[in-house]
């Protein structure tokens, strides 16, 4: 696709450069090519230039020290250093009007609540032309927020960044991917290149002959289906077209150019098909090279793809920051690929519906377990008008399809990508997936995807655009950047501190609390040769800890809050449930006993609190919650921290005045928890959260009902961890959450102990003594069981008006 | 017979106390006087200086230090 007019001018431009490289070797050309976009060699270069002095090393590569300041600078709000790292003054008056432009063009890293930090990439950079800022504006409007003058390295980087964009597509025909280019020379280029050049799904001529002409249907939106059929027969009958080997005449090239709109495509396209698998190996390669392959879909002129009739209803209210969101994806009406990141509980489901909306195409969307299927659906029958019928669910318990052309269907990661042998069904329905052409690929929590699984889900779907969605696009094991290629890039993310304030989302309390270990403790866990199982529960059980958790949980369910307490050990989450009499959930937990548990602590003024294991993690929706404790966690996750912390964002009550959801950390003092815990909260800190650290909880001290409270206790508690098997200790695995594991696994499970012996008479044990029984550690699990009436005579009352209430349905 | 030993009163986290134990047990019980409570020890007066530098040593072997949060490292 062409770029804009505007753009026009740079373009040609960057072609006449370009064809003056071609003059030089191959290898030479590449070369050049690869250092010339290489950000960091680029900044190298400039940095050597700059002159240093005594402070320098403390600046490290943002050292802008001898970069000359304007006179009327502290009215600007941006300092902008070589590295294209931005950093945005929040309290300057320019601030809204340059946050605007800076979501537009450049990544944010940082928000906190002075300073904002921004930095400028390829793919924003991309984004920001295909948004319609043109490279010349950009540099403009950074001078002018700039406080300092802009630096030759930023400028020579935006503008190479920018030209040559549009200059090469990748596209979707009949399920197959293509590259395709209005100018043959840089598919020549492009072919040029060997990693390319091998990911070519045919390497002989014949293939783009094949190609061209159908292309040629495709390329020109907006005339009629008899221009477009006559184009075909001229295309394949100039064999220039039909062959991009032989570069072809530059002045029909031009002219064709002319005889268009502005806004209407070019008449001939020239393409070669690559391997669909290696897709994400040309889009990266092309990166590298500096032809970046612009992906969008032209879904308005798409007329091989049956539209679907699908639209929001009235009362779905797009608030200001979807709106924003989308116009980004859906900006020059077409929809591009990407990762739109919002806050748990911002309503990324809505902006998933809505994109959906936009396409009106057969939409797939992919969720990461069989519950959230469920949810996708009502929410799409809830926000829009579509027929029940045309949204199929494919899971394990159901295999639908839709019986129209177009429609939905709604389905997990697991399901798409199973390697497994499948029954008939699910067979059928996945032949029928992959064999037809999908509008929009809707990728739900798309950061916990590992990269191989998504390869395997865009390989089975052929699908014009992508849109991921997710709260966290943080993964510590930084394959993150392959979304980038896989999906797509961010195109928008939500600031978390502005939706709090306009209560979006909850206001947070954030807080750190430190417990000491007793000496106790603290000598098992300095022994060598603890293992780390042990020494990690040691910490986790640690009775001052307890006692903290202990007294957060009496104070907030004192003033009237909904508490979850998060422990991934699953070990200590037992011990702490059933010692302060609470209701607990984890893997094994089955779904009724789950189902009741959640629906009591949301309409039950007597559960308050709950206990949950990791799969409380993500996507499970708790809107009563307003205060959580975590007393242990996965190492240094800042994902997991962010998610736990997306469980109270949503809370229900967050519009009352002065309402403050609260989120404690407890950690133990001395331990590895310290470390772990300064490092999971850096994407919260990114995102402007204050972490407040208590070392001591007021009151603490002097209450003496608090479990462990006698040394006696201590050291029994002590005791019974130093006795837990390593085994029970293992990493809770979750089934039916493919990310954790696929089967259902008894390694969790608690065992028995061994026999246990005791001295005493005969008669004790058969309670021959005066002795009464009294269950004290009882789950609270099994008391919430109980359901219903149990006095006889009002359960038949009431089966009797059930009855009655039945005979009357029948009767109407 | 009486003997007196000169002390020095060492106060103290509860887990650091832990750390000392755990030296002076090592070191033939050198170093602590008496253990007084959750976190007070007394220690010998001329050790003191060693006993610090131990310390150190075992909380740098033992303790991951928190980063010192910088981006460009």
């Amino acid at each position: 696709m062409p770029p804009k007019r505007k753009n026009q001018a740079v373009v040609e431009d960057d072609g006449f450069e370009s064809m003056e490289e071609e003059a030089l070797s191959d290898q030479e050309t590449l070369d050049r090519l690869k250092e010339s976009f290489d950000v960091a060699a680029m900044s190298k270069r400039a940095r050597a230039q700059h002159q240093t002095d005594a402070a320098s090393f403390l600046f490290k590569k943002s050292d802008q020290w001898d970069a000359p300041l304007k006179p009327d600078h502290a009215n600007r709000p941006l300092w902008i250093d070589d590295g294209g790292r931005i950093i945005l003054e929040s309290f300057n008056p320019l601030f809204d009007e340059a946050q605007d432009f800076l979501i537009n063009i450049a990544e944010p890293q940082s928000r906190v609540s002075r300073m904002h930090e921004y930095s400028l990439t390829p793919h924003s950079l991309f984004a920001a032309v295909s948004v319609g800022h043109s490279s010349k504006e950009i540099i403009e409007r950074l001078n002018r927020y700039s406080k300092s003058a802009l630096s030759p390295s930023v400028i020579a980087y935006i503008e190479r960044s920018t030209s040559s964009f549009g200059k090469a597509k990748i596209v979707l025909k009949k399920t197959l991917s293509y590259i395709e280019s209005d100018d043959p020379e840089i598919l020549q280029k492009l072919l040029q290149d060997p990693e390319i050049a091998a990911c070519r799904a045919d390497n002989t001529d014949g293939l783009i002959k094949e190609a061209a002409p159908k292309i040629g249907v495709m390329a020109i939106p907006g005339t009629k289906m008899a221009a477009g059929a006559n184009q075909r027969l001229q295309s394949s009958a100039d064999p220039h077209a039909a062959n991009p080997q032989e570069p072809a005449n530059p002045g029909d090239m031009i002219a064709a150019l002319r005889e268009e709109d502005d806004d209407e495509e070019v008449a001939q396209v020239h393409s070669f098909q690559i391997q669909s698998e290696k897709r994400e190996q040309v889009i990266k390669r092309c990166q590298v090279i500096g032809l970046p392959l612009t992906e969008e879909y032209d879904f308005l002129n798409d007329e091989n793809n049956t539209n679907l009739d699908i639209d929001l209803r009235p009362h779905a209210q797009i608030r200001y920051y979807q709106e924003k969101a989308l116009s980004k994806m859906f900006s020059n009406s077409r929809a591009r690929s990407g990762i739109i990141v919002l806050p748990c509980g911002a309503g990324k489901t809505l902006v998933g519906i809505t994109a959906a909306c936009g396409v009106k195409k057969s939409v797939i969307v992919l969720c990461t377990n069989a519950m959230s299927v469920i949810q996708w659906r009502a929410e799409f029958l809830k926000w829009s008008n579509i027929d029940p019928e045309d949204i199929a669910v494919f899971t394990a318990d159901s295999k639908n399809m839709f019986p129209r052309d177009a429609g939905i269907i709604i389905s997990t990661y697991t399901m798409i990508t199973s390697k497994r042998p499948r029954s008939y069904d699910s067979a059928k329905v996945m032949d029928w997936i992959r064999s037809r052409e999908w509008g929009l690929l809707i990728a739900d929590e798309v950061h916990v995807v590992p990269a191989n699984i998504f390869k395997r889900v865009t390989y089975s779907i052929a699908s014009h655009a992508k849109l991921g969605l997710t709260a966290t696009l943080l993964r510590e094991d930084d394959k993150i950047e392959d979304l980038n290629f896989l999906i797509g890039p961010k195109l928008y993310e939500a600031n978390w501190q502005e939706l709090s304030e306009q209560g979006h989302i909850a206001r947070v309390q954030c807080a750190e609390v430190w417990c000491q270990m007793t000496p106790e403790f603290y000598t098992e866990w300095l022994k060598p040769n603890s293992t780390v199982q042990k020494r990690s529960l040691l910490s986790v059980m640690n009775p001052r800890k307890f006692q903290a958790c202990q007294f957060l949980i009496d104070y907030h369910e004192k003033r009237g809050d909904k508490i979850i307490v998060f422990s991934d050990n699953v070990w200590a989450l037992e011990r702490y449930a059933t010692k302060l009499h609470k209701a607990f959930i984890y893997g094994q937990t089955p779904q009724a006993e789950r189902l009741r548990i959640l629906e009591n602590f949301q309409h039950n003024d007597m559960v308050n609190t709950i206990f949950l294991s990791k799969i409380g993690d993500t996507s499970l929706d708790l809107p009563e919650a307003t205060c959580l404790i975590q007393i242990s966690s996965h190492y240094g996750s800042r994902r997991q921290e962010a998610q736990r912390l997306g469980r109270i964002l949503r809370a229900k009550r967050r519009n009352d005045e002065g309402f403050n959801a609260f989120f404690y950390s407890l950690v133990s003092k001395d331990t590895d928890e310290m470390y772990y815990s300064s490092k999971r909260q850096a994407f919260l800190v990114d995102q402007g959260y204050a972490f407040k650290v208590i070392t001591k909880l007021e009151g603490l001290e002097q209450r003496t009902d608090l479990a462990f409270h006698t040394p006696q206790e201590r050291r029994e508690l002590l005791l019974e961890v130093l006795l837990a098997k390593d085994s029970e200790l293992a990493e809770e695995k979750i089934s039916g959450d493919m990310f954790q594991s696929k089967f259902a696994s008894k390694d969790g499970r608690k065992k028995k102990t061994g026999a246990r012996r005791t001295a005493g008479t005969l008669s004790e044990l058969s309670g021959g003594q005066d002795m009464a029984y009294i269950e004290y550690q009882k789950s609270r699990n099994k008391e919430l069981k109980t359901k219903g009436v149990r006095n006889a005579y009002l359960r038949k009352l009431q089966s009797g008006y059930n009855n009655m209430k039945k005979h009357k349905a029948a009767d109407l | 017979m009486v003997k007196a030993v000169r002390g020095a009163l060492v106060k103290c986290d509860a887990s650091i106390k832990a750390m000392l134990v755990d030296i002076d047990s090592k070191n033939r019980n050198d170093f602590i006087i008496e253990e007084l409570d959750e976190e007070h020890v007394l220690v010998k007066e001329t050790k003191v200086n060693e006993l610090k530098q131990r310390l150190q040593d075992m909380m740098k072997a033992r303790l991951k230090e928190p980063e010192t949060s910088d981006s460009e490292g």
